[in-house]
């Protein structure tokens, strides 16, 4: 028999922002439900084992992003979660050399001395700015953003705080501010150094998860994107989650449960139930019925009102600026489970820069050239990756002795060319197999035998990760990081503060401002948001 | 030695409206141009041959005869479509499909372009005095114009200009119409002469800036040499002394003050104020470098300007037909773009210094000359500029004008291929960039041409900028030299 409850908020969808909104409602004393359509939770936070013994984080594969003030406020670490920082990383070239990226300062400018003595003290000109970049964004990633033409105080307010900390950078800084956050990383890594391969290391950070190239306008924000987390304080430093990204969402899920919330996994969101421009409550596709006066959706702005609200329920003007809205796949995923580590022959015996990111792209140009290919529907023959192995810092990921690697690839399209066609239905097992033959060929740039190594290997294209996380196109973000969709824009003009025109319908997905990434800021800031509007427990809930 | 109180280094329009707005205040001013003519890429219609964004009063100002032509963007199956303003049907007279689509997109694009329009007609924003001063409070009163400017829009307005502004071309126009040639030929205006396609995020402003005047494009009666005339006329009229021939070798600092100029003859001309045409760092260079700060020098050595467009100029034996065009219509502005995704393809290869396999032209038909601008070249393609690379873009710009026009190649008796590399050459443009430096969104406005110097003066006291690099920017407007007079007059330098 179908289910009929009430609760006082109910989140479709148990990714890592909707966890985040459903604890901190939970915490104010809400009954909250929590719906996921997969039988486990987590969305693109997950750690799962497809090979028996190995651990994948399947989707996302590493953390820094994840805003230190919710760690806190949740007290995650209480849940088991526990972020290990990585050092280092290197790109490696097809002549058998590498450069390698140490954190710590001194080895990092004898290695940049090695290739290139002029670049030593252009990388900390380099890591300066970057570094004020991030301390100028992060304050605003836990606020709302300010709508600029409303007249409302609070949003007078936000964007009182904005101009105040524009002007408290002082004219010089502005300036640089502005055209930082309008530039190429292409640019403006040009401007800085002079080896190509120093380039191309660098500049991975502002392409990964975008539809954009290197020498595309913005992507110097997208670096920024990738450099405000920290890890322990250390800002702009990467960690592993020990166990996998799921990690993350089972302390989160934990916490929830603590607080008394409820998730029910296994069946998703048919249908959010709306009368007369108020929502109340969802229907799910296995016939369940749930009632909240608030319904808050983790899915992206498009699959939410496009897919699973009535149409009819919603201003045109809305519907079509979320049709606009731009969600483009452009990156794949390959999981491996290795039968012992891989050798680098290039690198030094037991190389702490082999524990970090590793990639094989060694010029701007060719990452420029994987973005033309990517444009016109296909994926690179030298795609850029970002390779992986967690097992040798985390041992949970992989039976002793053997090690689990995590490939993220850029640029894999969502809607693949084949024979003229452009569709996400090209996407079959024999492209899925091309993809990845095309990735190992350029893995072993890297380390030569590591086709001999593969006991198992999971090809994840913009396809399968729309079918299993729901994301639309595969897109990591839930939507492009480009200034027409970011902070009062994001993801629609008139709606960045989390809000819908349905009443007591809320977005608490990286659709929301500040944007993708394991930040959880889009689920906490939106539910903030929430109990704002007075959402409050209710006698008479189940 | 000869004294007057501005030297304007450049005869380019920009620096002919500067002297004229000089001249027009009772200042004595002394144009110097290296080469034998005036006017710059206006001079003889070698290089530019259109007019977009010239504004009304600047028209009158001038008395310029401009007269509005249609474009038509030519289409692979003889589809064309002419376009007028906001105005789009096929050449042939029947309805297009999408005209009331384009039509309403066009209209916005003209509104939206309109508030920014306020923008350029004056120096760029800027808060080098702080919030607080005097200086701060005008330009904050500005701004407040400017916005209120937006607010007159309507809040869904308003919204969808702060939304499209920062977009581009590509997604915004595709968003309302679907591709093909009318699509393509927005797409082309949006990166005419830029060093990005219209993928590229920031290029709504660009095609806004090009629509600043209402978006339709004039021919002007009697070609460019007309506009560049009408610029040198004004000039005299204001009593400046305008020299051909006259190439500045340095320009001379006293005291960190500009003192005057040598020419490359030795000839010494004293003056308190110089302003240049050329660009930062070829100006600065010409001040000696070492007057200015390391910062603002490397600035000036980065700022981006990559020269993407040549200019063809084919002389041919008689007039040629295009298919699908009749008499009339070949007096049009003429565009090869089918689509906004060739648009864009068509940029991929000069990223990466080779020519174009399918280039994006404008082309307009003087007779039996027919000027062409092609897009997307590089600035310097992998060996150089050789013969050999000259003669292949020059096959490759025929072969793509050969459909449309059968029989073209064989009419073609002559053909000036002007590189960027040329145009660097002749005109001193930076990268030969037909805007003097790109207008992405790191370079307008406060940021153009680099942080710090938006406001035309350098650190030399009286040396000043007020050429294309300079905001507003490109095309033949006026408005940098005019807005740089301005702004020297208002330092009290004179």
């Amino acid at each position: 028999m179908a289910t009929h409850d009430s609760y006082d908020a109910i989140i479709a969808g148990a990714g890592h922002n909707g966890l985040t909104a459903a604890c901190y409602l939970a915490k104010a004393g809400l009954r909250v439900l929590v719906v996921e359509k997969n039988d486990w939770i987590g969305g693109a936070a997950v750690s799962r084992s497809l090979h028996d013994g190995w651990t994948y984080s399947s989707c996302s594969y590493v953390c820094s992003l994840l805003r230190r003030e919710i760690v806190r406020d949740l007290d995650l670490p209480r849940f088991g979660l526990q972020v290990i920082p990585y050092e280092g990383g290197a790109t490696f070239t097809a002549d058998g050399d590498y450069f390698a990226y140490h954190s710590d300062h001194d080895a990092l400018r004898r290695e940049i001395a090695r290739h290139e003595p002029r670049d030593v003290d252009a990388y900390d000109r380099f890591s300066r700015t970057v570094l004020r970049q991030c301390r100028f964004i992060r304050p605003f990633l836990l606020r709302n953003a300010p709508d600029p033409t409303s007249l409302n105080v609070r949003d007078l307010q936000e964007l009182l705080f904005l101009v105040k900390r524009a002007h408290g950078l002082g004219a010089r800084e502005l300036a640089e501010t502005m055209r930082f956050w309008t530039m190429s990383i292409g640019d403006f890594l040009d401007e800085h150094f002079h080896s190509p391969l120093i380039k191309a290391h660098l500049a991975g950070s502002g392409i990964i998860g975008t539809g954009l190239g290197v020498y595309s306008p913005g992507t110097a924000y997208v670096l920024l994107h990738h450099y405000m987390g920290d890890v322990d304080g250390a800002i702009g430093a990467w960690g592993f989650a020990r166990g996998g990204m799921g990690a993350i969402s089972k302390a989160l899920g934990d916490c929830l449960a603590e607080a008394g919330g409820v998730i029910r996994t296994g069946a998703g969101v048919d249908r959010f139930l709306v009368d007369d421009g108020r929502v109340k409550g969802v229907a799910l596709d296995n016939g369940d019925v749930f009632f909240a006066p608030v319904v808050a959706s983790n899915m992206d702005v498009k699959r939410t009102f496009l897919t699973h609200t009535d149409r009819d329920q919603l201003p045109a003007d809305f519907t079509r600026a979320v049709e606009r809205f731009k969600i483009r796949g452009s990156s794949a995923k390959l999981n491996i489970a290795l039968d012992a580590m891989p050798s680098f022959p290039a690198a030094p015996p037991d190389a702490a820069f082999l524990r970090g990111d590793l990639h094989a792209s060694t010029s701007l140009e060719e990452l420029e050239r994987a973005y033309d290919d990517w444009k016109e529907g296909h994926w690179s023959k030298t795609p850029y990756f970002d390779m992986l192995i967690p097992s040798q810092i985390d041992p949970t990921m992989a039976p002793p002795g053997k090690h689990m690697m995590t490939v993220f690839v850029q640029y894999a399209p969502y809607d693949l060319e084949k024979d003229g066609v452009r569709s996400g239905q090209n996407w079959d097992d024999a492209a899925r197999k091309a993809l990845a033959d095309c990735v190992f060929d350029k893995i072993e740039q890297a380390c030569p035998d590591i086709r001999q190594h593969i006991v198992h290997a999971e090809v994840r294209t913009p396809l399968d990760i729309e079918r299993e996380v729901g994301l639309t196109e595969g897109n990591i973000f839930q939507g492009e990081l480009t200034f027409d969709q970011l902070l009062f824009n994001r993801p629609v003009p008139g709606w960045a503060n989390y809000a819908t025109p349905i009443e007591g319908m809320y977005l608490v997905g990286s659709s929301a401002h500040p944007g993708g990434g394991v930040m959880a800021a889009p689920g906490a800031n939106a539910a903030r948001e929430i109990l704002r509007r007075g959402a409050r427990r209710s006698a008479k809930a189940a | 030695m000869e004294r007057f109180d501005a030297i304007v280094i450049g005869a380019g329009h920009n620096g002919l409206s500067a002297a004229a707005a000089l001249g027009a205040r009772g200042k004595r001013v002394c144009v110097l141009e290296r080469s034998s003519q005036v006017g710059g890429m206006a001079a003889d219609g070698r290089l530019a041959h259109l007019v977009y964004n010239l504004s009304e009063s600047e028209k009158r100002r001038l008395g310029l005869n401009l007269s509005a032509i249609n474009t038509i963007s030519l289409a692979r199956d003889v589809a064309h479509v002419a376009i007028r303003g906001g105005a789009a049907e096929f050449a042939d007279g029947r309805a297009h499909p999408n005209a009331a689509a384009y039509a309403q997109l066009h209209a916005r694009l003209v509104r939206f372009a309109g508030v920014l329009a306020h923008l350029a007609e004056a120096p760029p924003p800027g808060f080098e005095g702080g919030l607080t001063s005097l200086e701060g409070l005008r330009e904050i009163a500005r701004l407040g114009k400017v916005g209120l400017g937006l607010k007159r829009l309507g809040k869904a307005e308003m919204r969808e200009f702060l939304r499209v502004i920062l977009s581009n071309a590509f997604d915004v126009i595709l968003d309302e119409i679907p591709d093909g040639p009318l699509a393509g030929a927005l797409a082309a205006d949006a990166v005419r002469g830029a060093w990005a396609g219209p993928r590229s995020p920031g290029t709504v402003f660009s095609l806004m800036y090009r629509l600043g005047q209402g978006g339709e494009v004039f021919r002007p009666v009697g070609g460019m040499t007309a506009v560049a005339a009408a610029y040198a006329e004004a000039a005299c009229r204001a009593g400046c002394d305008v020299r051909t021939d006259a190439p500045v070798a340095r320009v001379m600092v006293e005291n960190d003050r500009a003192a005057g100029v040598e020419l490359a003859d030795g000839t010494k001309i004293a003056a308190s104020a110089v302003l240049s045409s050329a660009g930062p760092l070829q100006t600065m260079l010409l001040a000696g470098v070492g007057h200015f700060d390391v910062e603002a020098a490397r600035r000036a050595r980065t700022m981006r300007a990559k020269g993407s467009a040549a200019k063809l100029n084919l002389t041919l034996s008689a007039r040629p037909a295009f298919n699908g065009l009749n008499e009339a219509q070949h007096a049009a502005r003429l565009l090869v773009a089918p689509s906004a995704a060739e648009v864009e393809r068509a940029f991929n290869p000069a990223k990466y210094g080779e020519l174009p396999k399918a280039p994006v032209l404008e082309m307009v038909l003087d007779g039996a000359r027919l000027s062409v601008i092609a897009g997307h070249v590089p600035t310097e393609p992998q060996g150089g500029w050789t013969k050999a690379a000259r003669d292949r873009l020059a096959s490759i710009v025929i072969d793509t004008i050969e459909p449309h026009a059968p029989g073209l190649a064989a009419l073609v008796t002559n053909v000036e291929v002007l590189t960027p590399a040329d145009i660097a050459e002749m005109t001193g443009a930076p990268g030969g960039h037909w805007h003097h430096a790109e207008m992405g969104l790191d370079q307008v406005l406060t940021l153009r041409p680099i942080a710090g110097n938006a406001r035309y003066r350098l650190a030399v006291h009286g040396l000043y900028l007020c050429g294309a690099s300079a905001h507003p920017g490109g095309d033949v407007t006026g408005l940098p030299g005019r807005n740089s007079a301005a702004q020297l007059l208002a330092d009290g330098v004179l």
